[in-house]
């Protein structure tokens, strides 16, 4: 039997829309609203509030600022999201890993 | 949602962002480009044509120059594209210790009264290498050849001494067309060409 045994998931990052823009981030210096809508392709209002929930659990940083006319939103990735990034997609890589073996194995079972 | 769909999302997002950042110290090179070939020019006229030795003076005109025209590119371009991208702020610190670093060495061979022999080259060649390592950050491989042929053309410059060295203002600025108004030019074009394919 193997020996794998899954990891905890994060509850924060296993979300689609935080998910996203957690990703989104973890590659850029800093990214504003309108940007991070587009790019996850998702409503302000959703955005706004998952924005929020990764604030809380100290997984980005939002910055308001006066631009031109309009009120800015910029968000940037801290040291803790990185790393909470990088554990999570560890484990979901190894957990693919697991998975796979394992399906190729049925297969073969039920072929036989 | 699955692994497989998880594992999804972050190689596609991560694919997309990428897609987006393609304009890594464009205006940068630009900004700085035109400035630094509008000096070394014009301290070549001022040498050849009225034997005036404007270096001192003109020198300032650069970061004058350059510095809001530097801010104001990076804060349009921020606007305009909503995100600051890692390879951008390197490029940005990158030249600013280029830039530092030019400073310091117009000081050090200004004291040491090697002005005139060492300046002009030493100045082309952390132009060439910015140039490269740029070309290196932004995997754009018109920019690292640009900057490779601008530092070996400001080496050759340093054979320029006593009487010639004027001439060596003259290599520099032909330099600084090779490896900032050339490349800046070049990266345009590029993100012109990538965005009409997006």
């Amino acid at each position: 039997m193997s020996s794998f045994r899954f990891p905890v998931i994060n509850p924060i990052l296993h979300s689609d829309l935080r998910l996203k823009i957690m990703v989104a981030l973890d590659s850029l210096e800093s990214a504003d609203f309108v940007y991070l809508c587009e790019i996850t392709d998702s409503t302000r209002g959703n955005l706004s509030v998952q924005i929020t929930t990764l604030k809380e659990a100290g997984y980005i940083e939002v910055s308001k600022s006066g631009l031109g006319r309009f009120s800015h939103t910029a968000c940037r990735i801290t040291a803790r999201g990185h790393e909470a990034l990088r554990a999570y997609e560890d484990g979901l890589r190894r957990m693919f890993e697991e998975q796979v073996p394992s399906q190729k194995e049925e297969q073969t079972s039920k072929a036989v | 949602m699955t692994t497989t769909d998880e594992l999804d999302i972050i190689t596609r997002i991560r694919g997309e962002v990428m897609s987006r950042n393609d304009n890594t110290g464009v205006n940068l090179f630009l900004v700085w480009g035109y400035p630094t070939l509008a000096v070394f020019l014009l301290e070549f006229a001022s040498l050849m044509l009225w034997n005036a030795n404007l270096c001192m003076f003109l020198w300032a005109g650069i970061p004058l120059v350059g510095a809001p025209l530097m801010a104001y590119f990076l804060r349009k371009d921020y606007e305009r594209t909503g995100h600051r991208t890692l390879d951008q702020n390197t490029a940005l610190m990158m030249w600013l210790f280029i830039g530092g670093a030019s400073c310091f060495s117009g000081f050090t061979t200004g004291f040491a009264g090697v002005y005139e022999q060492c300046y002009c080259p030493l100045q082309g060649i952390l132009i060439g290498i910015g140039c490269f390592l740029t070309g290196v950050i932004s995997r754009f491989r018109p920019m690292k050849v640009c900057g490779i042929i601008g530092s070996v053309i400001s080496f050759g410059s340093f054979f320029l001494q006593g009487d010639l060295w004027p001439w060596q203002l003259l290599v520099i600025a032909i330099v600084t067309v090779i490896s900032l108004i050339i490349p800046g030019h070049l990266s345009r074009k590029n993100v012109k060409t990538m965005n009409s394919k997006l």
